[in-house]
């Protein structure tokens, strides 16, 4: 099957500021990707990249097999929820509704109609008028009802108390059950992401640190505590992302193909959040030029 | 995209119909006014039997307060309108998009972006040119009497608002509020700088440019004071200017010049026992004649209006046109 994203050497340049750098990557169909990453780690780039709002500097980048934006065609696959989840202030509810019929042929109003009902949505009220969360939810609706096969969320609850934020990755849950499409969003909490993904790409400084399936992420990287000794002295195969020691004890996180059992290491199984804040502090260690990245 | 088009604009139509009716009802009114001053005067006679005396007392009958002020205000009215097209409709067309983030919505709906403004600036610019047409229909109608009798078409202040002009600058304006917001993505600096490239492509058209558009015509006769007199001044040293009334029907005089026989500038001297204080005008101007001086005119005659008109408008629509490529190809390269 066609990858969902499939880039290599992704750049992109905002006049000189990196916003992507040599970006390569290959994600299967099917799965709920997760892109976490610090405030302008270059996440809102890629996804932009993805959806067509942006051109690459360089490189190369194919969505579902297309170009993105590349004609109607391609648009109508791809569904996207841009950051703040924008929306006609003082068009109604209804009118986004129309507006989704009027500009997708693949348009399913009876989803639209049951998702605005369900949610309580008065058809009448002007956009502007309501809050966060339900215009997060409106604007999920328009995207989900144009039924695209790859849906694309940037920071979509970045805004949210967390009642909304529970309650939008719940329905965001729902639409991939039922319509078994991809999804990819975007989140600088891995908290939001951990629920809902089983692929995960890790963004700081404009490049990918490291992606893949969450499973097989959690597998190959152990967290190791042992003896105080030389971080040089390592395990076979495996290569340090992290490492601390105290007075007696050095612990270090690993990325390993082979599981390790030398009696030396304690192994332990990491959870999301631990591996992404390992790789993001690897990324900040050369820190004095890179720490203006994290504001 | 039409109905989105529409729903969006559906306020300022609004707008525009309510102000396109107002002045209609009073410029019908006005020009029912004209008309019966018209019959009234004895001045509807005039094309038949060639007795145009009445004219006086049409153009007396026509110079009352309200009827000078309702003329004067469609007149500004097709002024008005092709600018404030540019800035209220033109302007936020897409700024207000770029500005709200809803770019971020309606690009990624299933229609691109090329068709996205192709549909957008293809409506609403015919409904500008709609508007304008309209009103320079209705202008046209209630004032043509006074345009053809009383003033003349082709002075500057009128011809814009005569014709097919405003519909070139309304179709320029908005095309040109439509470039300044995607150029400038923010509302109401594109607005202000709409309306000062606007008003400064206008005036530059009426102020060197409009002259020029068809080559003027020249004409050389010899000077005749008896047809009125211009400008008759003296200077301390003796150096004069003279320039004798232009008398070409309905014409657009773009320099009267007195020149000698020599076909230079006449500058005087005068003589000054025929020209001062001491001898009347008449002992002047009979010297004058015995100079054997020409008046040399530079105009565009009144059979060119419609040339003219349509040169003017030609002008604006390729800029417009030029505008609108501008516009495709920015918003195609440009990072969202």
């Amino acid at each position: 099957m066609t990858a969902v994203l499939e880039t290599e050497g992704l750049t992109k340049r905002y006049g000189r500021h990196p916003g992507l750098s040599d970006c390569t990557l290959h994600i299967p169909p099917g799965r709920v990707v997760g892109l976490v990453g610090p405030n302008g780690a270059g996440k809102t780039t890629l996804l932009q990249l993805a959806v067509g709002l942006l051109t690459p500097t360089a490189g190369r980048i194919e969505v579902l097999g297309g170009q993105p934006a590349s004609g109607p065609d391609q648009l109508a696959r791809v569904g996207f929820v841009a950051q703040d989840t924008p929306t006609y202030a003082n068009l109604t509810v209804a009118d986004h509704l129309r507006l989704g019929a009027h500009l997708n042929p693949r348009w399913d109003d009876e989803v639209a109609q049951t998702r605005i009902d369900r949610l309580g949505l008065d058809h009448a009220r002007p956009a502007g008028k309501l809050s966060g969360g339900q215009r997060a939810q409106l604007a999920l609706t328009l995207a989900v009802a144009k039924r695209p096969e790859l849906l694309v969320l940037d920071e979509p609850v970045a805004s949210l108390d967390p009642l909304a934020r529970r309650e939008f990755l719940q329905s965001l849950m729902e639409f991939t059950a039922e319509s078994g499409a991809s999804v990819i969003l975007s989140s600088h909490l891995v908290a939001d992401l951990e629920r809902v993904c089983d692929f995960l790409i890790v963004l700081a400084d404009s490049r990918v640190l490291v992606a893949g399936d969450v499973d097989e992420l959690l597998a190959t990287h152990p967290r190791l505590v042992g003896l105080r000794r030389d971080p040089e002295v390592l395990p076979a195969g495996a290569t340090v992302i992290q490492a601390s020691h105290t007075d007696r004890q050095s612990t270090l996180i690993v990325r390993s193909e082979t599981p390790i059992d030398d009696g030396v290491w304690n192994s332990e199984r990491l959870d999301l959040e631990d591996l992404v804040l390992a790789y993001m502090a690897k990324a900040a260690v050369p820190a004095p030029r890179r720490a203006e990245m994290t504001r | 995209m039409i109905w989105l088009t529409y729903r969006q604009f559906r306020t300022q139509a609004i707008v525009g119909a309510v102000t396109l009716v107002a002045a209609a009802i009073a410029l019908a009114i006005n020009g029912r006014m004209i008309a019966r001053a018209w019959t009234d005067s004895g001045a509807a006679n005039c094309p038949a039997t060639g007795d145009c005396a009445a004219l006086t007392n049409f153009a007396h009958a026509t110079d009352n307060g309200r009827t000078i002020v309702l003329f004067i205000l469609g007149t500004a009215l097709l002024y008005l309108v092709p600018p404030l097209v540019g800035v209220f409709w033109g302007a936020p067309l897409v700024a207000r998009e770029l500005e709200a983030g809803t770019h971020r919505l309606v690009w990624n709906q299933s229609v691109t972006r090329d068709r996205w403004l192709a549909v957008k600036l293809g409506l609403l610019c015919t409904a500008s040119v709609a508007f304008a047409g309209i009103l320079s229909l209705i202008v046209w109608w209630s004032s043509y009497r006074i345009d053809e009798n009383v003033l003349n078409r082709l002075t500057p202040l009128l011809f814009g608002a005569r014709g097919v002009v405003p519909i070139g600058y309304a179709a320029f304006a908005f095309v040109l509020g439509v470039a300044a917001g995607i150029l400038i993505r923010r509302t109401v600096p594109a607005m202000a700088v709409t309306l000062a490239v606007y008003a400064a492509a206008v005036g530059a058209m009426i102020l060197w440019v409009r002259a020029h558009l068809l080559p003027a015509k020249h004409l050389t006769t010899n000077l005749d004071l008896s047809q009125g007199i211009e400008q008759l001044g003296i200077g301390p040293n003796g150096d004069m200017r003279i320039v004798a009334q232009a008398h070409i029907d309905g014409a657009w005089i773009l320099q009267n010049q007195t020149v000698t026989a020599a076909g230079k500038v006449f500058t005087g001297p005068a003589d000054p026992t025929q020209c001062g204080r001491d001898v009347g005008p008449k002992a002047c101007e009979d010297w004058i004649n015995t100079l054997g001086l020409k008046q040399r005119l530079v105009y565009q005659p009144a059979s060119r209006f419609w040339d003219l008109q349509w040169a003017e408008v030609g002008v604006f629509l390729v800029l417009a046109a030029l505008l609108v490529a501008f516009g495709f190809w920015w918003l195609r390269r440009r990072s969202a």
